[in-house]
């Protein structure tokens, strides 16, 4: 506890002891008491207090007002009802009043309640009227038309059914461009795939359909035996098998038909039912209208010749659908301007640039705005070939330019603000680094591929670092790269920048070269060294020496995959880093394979658990550098056999005794213990269950403990002295290892030899399976030497043991494999496809689909380990929604997200602290529904973070009083950085979310800031960031990219911690939950997910906000089962 | 304290294996189970491969290991189970209404078969989708009524089409509103499908139909496999490939049945595959089904199950079960 906290604790207890009592404190008295609650997690007690004190004095305005407030805080159901209630007391101040009724009048809008709403607000003084919901501010839109519902036009096109309108032709469109067309072998043509001849084909059919129905569209059966039966089960590929009755069943007759009725979704087993019963079958089969921007006839004037129905236009022609992309892709008024004044045929050239890089294209007042602003105008105008004073013409010559090289530059200078976009817009610089991005070649640009091939350019826009004002910051200094660019370790990088090098004075120099190198997909490996060595130095106290940075650049290539590891730490010294590299360097000079996988493995799970056991704080951090050294030192010289036990054993040790363990501790339990969490929280019933859970997952693999490892090497030893053979020790070693059976001897021969866990493993495998230390123990014939070096045999199974338990500790939620495939962790392949020297490389998740191997299996080494285990299990979890499909690269990262931050040391106020933030950015947006002149304030922190088509829409919806709608446009973390931003710039709102920020952070300073909650609520970013270590970037979600596809995306996607923890802080769950909460919630909302495309993020708010709301009613349901029975 | 001595209520989690021991007097009946109760299903055929009904408990020897076992219940085709009592004859099971909500089960739970159909979705039964779609829906329809059946699909990802009921118009429903996916993930799909399979009291089966071919899992068959005979689960395959075509595939299908108590069909065509799903309701209709809690036996690894017809001393009649079980840890 602070020293300002104690003192704040001791006042108030002071106050306690001797001021009046709870009930007749007046109501300040009992914020600061709730304030204080809430720091000492007490707030639920101190509600009750409060709500004691009102039943005392029920009429007591202000401690109705405070405790309506307090509930609306965690917006308890109650809220409203007790706002209610504060406004009908008597007394109520006039400043009282209107909080109250404003407030009131917001849950009315969340509610979508927009009369009562009016109502309150028309009780102010003045009077405040809603605005209408008019529309005028809306883009002008018109229709669509799909034939038939749009339930089965969605199956068809695999969109989720739950797009708003105004996105579905947004979708399709997105889905034919990457999904509805294909190159055609040996030409530059495209071919349809059978995804887009399927659809097509539906459409037709829905057309026939539509011919048999009715005038008001109703397909209606009224008897089995009529000719419009037949018509129907004609168009549908169906036959009746049996005489009309009870028996008749529908079966196929023509398999295309019936593949699109069955797979559109069409109600087969009803018809079939109402034909067996009689009964009329009617089905509503009115034609879907949905939504495109403009109308119809904007997009028709970009096709030639053309005469069919719109939706016909859009799945015939690519690209219209990419021109549909882009434009709806502008902030609205500068679509509008583009629309008017750039002929279609040149929007419909330019399409993929302003699909990929015209999200942030902005017009203002009709002048393009440009990052860098003023300063940089001239430069930009410059470079594009138009001022950006005149508005569509700068944008339209910066699309048209380089292929969308510069397009692709001015969006990611956009993109990032602060110092670093200073120091990049300054108008020499913005000229230089484009020309070095540029280069001589512009083709093919950046929106070509069917991803974005600017990755490296957004990273080191993004993550580039400031020394001070204008000054980045160079790791090691300017002469490391200088000589890594013309000593290169590892072959020439690029010829010309080579012989540049050697005449750099300044960072710009280097800036320049990493410039040309981000566009380039390969041979851009200084890039990556540079934004790696920057990532280990930014969070640490003291730079890195420069002979270090020169070091790490120079492995970078076979360890690079390591040095998240360094990051973990903020202390680890140079010199550790350097005896990792060295110890891992002379691994790998290892020739036997066997011995370098059972040595790698080893060192390298011993390092992940220093790194699990730093991150949970259970190794201080003044202590971190000396363990991790202690662990790396023997490794220098281990060889296979007794010094490689030694070395794996001695490492053990160091982290027991690091993390205070008792000398007699049993290794097993305690490093159970450790990884589990935290052995001393009060919360023993959420530390049994993950324990639980963990030592399921160490059985179901059959690993060896610690405990019986370590007791047989020190068996041995005592053997080597002439004392008497343990036959149970051995038989407990012997039990665990004699069901490691490859399943092969069941198989036929074809089969083994399909089936393959890779050569080196099975040798792992195998020796294991064939260890028989009673043999040993006989053939040493009581040789203490030999018996001694005996526990050299031990070496693979310990090795299995420390990976196993990261494993354990690594579980994804849903997972199976780790339960079902006893071999897993064993399988771990360290040393990877001949050739591909995998030992240090990430991991990866290798052998899926059989018979291709038997099993999926991990390889490479333990850096990405967590990624890669949820990569594994991610499709085991069972999605609840039909066709809903697991999201490939986003799905691993949220489970990692859920799984590797532990929550043991996070307390209730700083649950709480964060949730205040949520409401009160929340609140802003409430409240900026009648304050114009604080809509454009909260206009103005949200244009941080969100895209300006978004930000315009929630402009309009704020203005429009629809302020559901604006609440379902902002993340969880953009509501969160509202938050933060305003109570920076102290905008606040009398009595709201803002001023109780203020107060708790004043009150504990050192754990209530953004920093702790950063590291408490944020989600390792190994691409992004490259570091495991928790944390918040709070970036602009990233789009999809080239190399990674959502994988980025996903890190920068910082919503789920965020929400859940201010869930439960509103549910009044223990920050201690959260261990089992979280993954359990994200599992949910995995499985909810139902995603049209990649870049789909709101169909994952969706599935949040449904998962918060089933968990609201677990929570609430033995509340009101309580007061029901209260009532009875 | 041994699980083998601790009684448990039944609870979805330990409901791998059916729960009839324990049952207390008719008044109060309230069915409870040890956690290492074994069921076990077979069929008795002669050497035509006709069906013999009409056995009794004491028709019977049991033995794990070479072990006797002692039945506990007895139940032949979609029949109520019967409890065993210690002179070998049988007498009904009563519960009373609202047994499960008290925590036990009903017998009703225990009548006829949980039927888990497994669909193959994938690219790879593209063509043959819907006419496998039709002879599932036949299968279905032709259970016999006190069978539950439940409809799962899977591409990559599994999805339970239709949960388990015995409510045939719902499953029909869900059957038909089966979508085609993408990568065939068979023996994922069917690990989660044993799963759910595992918490459902009563006797069940999965019939898997599929081509055969996998190009998704991550989990080898052979695990799967083992997870089946642990749980006591009969997989039944009926394969839409060619019986030579894919070898490797054969080969896994047939162990995988084998091991497990079921059988393997390669019905390419819509009237193989009709007559192959015939054959499986026949032998669900023709099979008995008996618990047992296993006698003493140091045996942690894989027990082997034998059973003899004490009745049939010429061994003229062929039983066909599963060949044995791990016993669960601890048990």
């Amino acid at each position: 506890m602070t020293v300002k906290l104690q003192m704040l604790v001791a006042v108030l207890a002071a106050a306690a002891v001797a001021g009046p009592a709870w009930g007749q404190q007046p109501a300040e008295d009992w914020q600061a008491r709730l304030s204080q609650a809430e720091l000492r997690g007490e707030a639920a007690a101190a509600l009750d207090d409060l709500g004691r004190a009102i039943e005392a004095d029920p009429t007591n305005p202000q401690l109705l007002a405070l405790r309506a407030r307090a509930l609306d805080a965690r917006r308890h159901p109650a809220a409203r009802a007790a706002y209610e209630r504060a406004l009908s007391a008597r007394g109520l101040a006039a400043a009282g009043r209107e909080r109250i009724l404003r407030r009131l009048a917001a849950l009315d809008l969340i509610e979508g309640d927009r009369t009562s709403a009016g109502k309150r607000l028309s009780q102010l003084a003045p009077p405040v009227a809603l605005a209408e919901s008019s529309g005028a501010r809306k883009v002008p839109t018109g229709e669509v038309v799909i034939p038939g519902p749009m339930s089965g036009f969605s199956r068809m096109a695999a969109l989720s059914p739950d797009l708003p309108e105004t996105d579905i032709l947004t979708a399709l469109s997105r889905n034919v461009v990457t999904s509805g067309y294909q190159a055609v072998s040996g030409s530059e043509s495209l071919e349809q795939t059978e995804y887009l001849k399927l659809i097509l084909r539906y459409v037709s059919q829905a057309r026939e359909l539509e011919t048999l129905a009715s005038p008001d569209k109703i397909l209606k059966i009224e008897q089995c035996e009529s000719p419009r039966t037949g018509e129907l089960l004609r168009i549908l590929g169906f036959r009746m098998r049996g005489g009309c009755g009870s028996e008749v069943v529908l079966e196929t007759v023509n398999a295309s038909r019936a593949f699109l009725t069955i797979d559109s979704g069409f109600p087969i087993a009803g018809l079939e039912q109402a034909l067996r019963s009689n009964r009329v079958f009617e089905m509503d089969y009115k034609p879907t209208r949905v939504k495109v921007l403009y109308g119809p006839e904007y997009w028709l004037s970009a096709k030639e010749k053309f005469s069919g129905e719109l939706i016909d236009a859009f799945l015939g022609d690519p690209a219209l659908c990419r021109l549909y992309l882009g434009i709806v892709k502008l902030d609205p008024e500068t679509a509008e301007q583009v629309r008017k004044t750039m002929p279609v045929a040149r929007v419909r050239a330019f399409a993929h640039v302003f699909d990929f890089f015209g999200g942030m294209l902005r017009l203002k007042d009709g002048k393009a705005v440009v990052p860098g602003g003023q300063r940089s105008a001239a430069a930009w105008s410059e470079l594009a070939g138009a001022s950006p004073d005149k508005g569509v013409e700068f944008i339209e010559k910066l699309i048209m330019k380089d292929d969308g090289w510069m397009a692709s530059y001015f969006d990611s200078l956009s993109r990032i603000e602060g110092p670093v976009q200073d120091y990049l817009t300054e108008p020499e610089r913005i000229k230089r680094f484009y020309t070095a991005l540029r280069g001589r070649v512009t083709s093919p640009g950046p929106a070509r591929p069917v991803f974005r091939s600017n990755t490296d350019l957004m990273l080191l826009t993004t993550r580039l670092r400031m020394a001070g004002p204008n000054q980045p910051h160079l790791p090691g200094g300017l002469e490391v790269w200088k000589n890594l660019f013309v000593k290169h370790p590892q072959g020439r990088y690029d010829g010309k920048l080579t012989k540049a090098a050697a005449g750099w004075k300044e960072p710009d120099d280097l800036l320049e070269a990493l410039f040309g190198l981000s566009r380039k997909a390969v041979e851009n490996e200084p890039l990556k060294i540079f934004l790696s060595i920057s990532d280990i130095e930014r969070r640490r106290g003291a730079p890195i020496a420069a002979p270090t940075v020169d070091r790490l650049a120079r492995a970078y290539r076979l360890m690079g995959s390591q040095y998240p590891l360094f990051s973990e730490s903020p202390s680890l010294s140079d010199a550790s880093m350097i005896r990792f590299l060295d110890a891992a360097e002379a691994i790998s000079k290892i020739g036997d394979n066997v011995e370098k996988a059972n040595t790698a493995g080893t060192m390298q799970a011993l390092a992940a658990l220093w790194q699990v056991l730093c991150r949970q704080k259970l190794i201080a951090e003044q202590d971190s550098d000396a363990v991790f050294s202690a662990i790396i030192e023997p490794f220098l010289k281990a060889r296979e056999g007794g010094p490689l036990f030694d070395a794996g054993r001695s490492g053990v040790a160091a982290l027991l005794k690091a993390t205070g363990s008792p000398e007699d501790v049993n290794p097993q339990d305690r490093m159970i213990d450790l990884l589990t969490g935290s052995p001393t929280t009060e919360d023993q019933q959420t530390l049994a269950e993950l324990r639980a859970d963990m030592l399921r997952v160490f059985e179901a693999q059959k690993l060896v403990s610690l405990k019986v490892i370590f007791d047989l090497a020190d068996h041995l030893e005592s053997l080597s002295r002439g004392e008497r053979l343990n036959a149970a020790l051995l038989n407990r070693l012997a039990a665990r290892v004699s069901d490691l059976s490859l399943p092969k001897a069941s198989m036929s021969a074809q089969e083994r030899n399909a089936t393959s866990f890779g050569y080196w493993t099975e040798r792992h495998l195998e020796d294991q399976r064939k260890l028989n230390f009673r043999a040993v123990i006989d053939k040493a014939a009581g040789d203490a030497g030999k018996l001694k070096n005996a526990r050299g045999l031990l070496a693979p199974i310990l090795r299995d043991t420390l990976v196993g338990l990261l494993y354990v500790h690594y579980a994804p939620p849903g997972a199976q494999l780790l339960y079902t495939n006893p071999l897993f962790a064993r399988s771990h392949d360290f040393i990877g496809i001949q050739g591909a020297h995998q030992t240090w490389r990430t991991t990866e998740v290798l052998g899926s689909g059989w018979p291709s191997s038997a099993g999926g299996r991990l390889v490479g080494s333990l850096a990405t380990l967590p990624y890669a285990l949820a990569e594994a299990e991610q499709n085991f979890l069972i999605p609840t929604r039909e066709q809903a499909l697991i999201w490939g690269d986003l799905v691993p990262q949220m489970l990692v997200s859920a799984k590797l931050p532990r929550w043991w040391n996070v307390s209730g106020a700083q649950m709480h602290f964060l949730a205040l933030h949520l409401r009160h950015g929340e609140d802003l947006l409430a409240a900026a529904v009648t304050s114009p002149e604080l809509r454009t304030q909260v206009l103005d922190l949200l244009d941080k973070s969100v895209a300006p088509v978004r930000l315009r829409r929630i402009a309009n919806e704020l203005a429009e009083a629809d302020l559901r709608a604006a609440i379902e446009d902002v993340t969880p973390s953009e509501f969160y950085q509202l938050g933060r931003y305003a109570v920076e710039r102290k905008l606040s709102l009398p009595g709201g979310f803002g001023s109780s920020i203020s107060a708790l952070a004043a009150a504990d300073p050192g754990r209530l800031n953004h920093q702790a909650l950063s590291d408490a609520f944020g989600t390792p970013k190994p691409t992004l960031a490259n570091t495991m270590k928790p944390q918040l970037l709070n970036l602009r979600t990233f789009p999809t990219l080239m190399g990674y596809s959502s994988r980025i995306m996903a890190e920068s996607w910082e919503s789920n911690n965020l929400f859940f923890a201010a869930l439960a802080d509103e549910l009044r769950i223990r920050p201690s939950e959260l261990n089992l909460r979280i993954p359990e919630w994200t599992q949910r909302t995995v499985e909810q997910i139902f995603a049209t495309h990649l870049e789909d993020w709101p169909a994952l708010l969706r599935s949040m906000r449904i998962i918060a709301s089933q968990a609201r009613a677990e929570a609430r349901k033995p509340a009101a089962a309580q007061q029901k029975a209260s009532l009875e | 304290m041994k699980k083998r001595n601790k009684i448990l209520i039944l609870t979805a989690l330990l409901t791998a294996v059916l729960a009839l021991a324990g049952v207390l007097a008719a008044q109060q009946p309230v069915f409870r189970i040890k956690v290492d109760m074994v069921v076990l299903s077979f069929t008795v055929t002669d050497g035509r491969g006709r069906y013999i009904n009409g056995l009794k408990p004491s028709d019977f020897r049991i033995t794990e290991d070479g072990i006797p076992q002692k039945l506990t219940t007895f139940s032949e085709g979609s029949r109520p189970p019967l409890r065993v009592l210690d002179n070998g004859a049988t007498e009904p099971i009563a519960t009373g209404p609202g047994e499960a909500e008290r925590g036990g089960i009903s017998t009703d739970a225990l009548v006829g078969t949980n039927v888990f159909v497994l669909f193959d979705t994938s690219n790879y039964m593209y063509r043959g989708f819907v006419y496998a779609s039709d002879a599932i829906a036949d299968f279905i329809r032709g259970l016999d009524r006190a069978d539950s059946v439940a409809v799962y699909t899977f591409s990559r990802n599994l999805s339970r089409a239709a949960p388990l009921s015995r409510e045939r118009n719902e499953v029909l429903q869900g059957l038909r509103k089966a979508v085609a996916g993408d990568e065939s993930a068979l023996y994922n799909a069917l690990l989660l499908a044993l799963r759910d399979a595992a918490k459902v009291p009563g006797r069940k089966v999965i019939i898997v139909f599929s081509n055969g071919p996998d190009s998704a899992s991550m989990v080898a068959p052979d695990d799967v496999r083992a997870v089946a005979e642990d749980e006591g689960i009969p997989i039944y395959v009926i394969s839409t490939s060619d019986l030579n075509r894919d070898p490797i595939s054969t080969g896994v299908f047939r162990r995988l049945s084998a091991r497990t108590g079921g059988k393997t069909f390669f019905a390419k065509t819509w009237q193989k595959q009709v007559e192959a799903f015939e054959a499986i309701r026949e032998d669900l209709g023709n099979s008995y089904t008996v618990t047992y809690y296993p006698q003493p036996n140091p045996n942690e690894g894989f027990r082997s199950i034998k059973v003899d017809l004490v009745s049939d001393p010429g061994k003229r009649l062929r039983v066909s079960a599963r060949p044995g079980y791990r016993p669960r840890m601890g048990s």
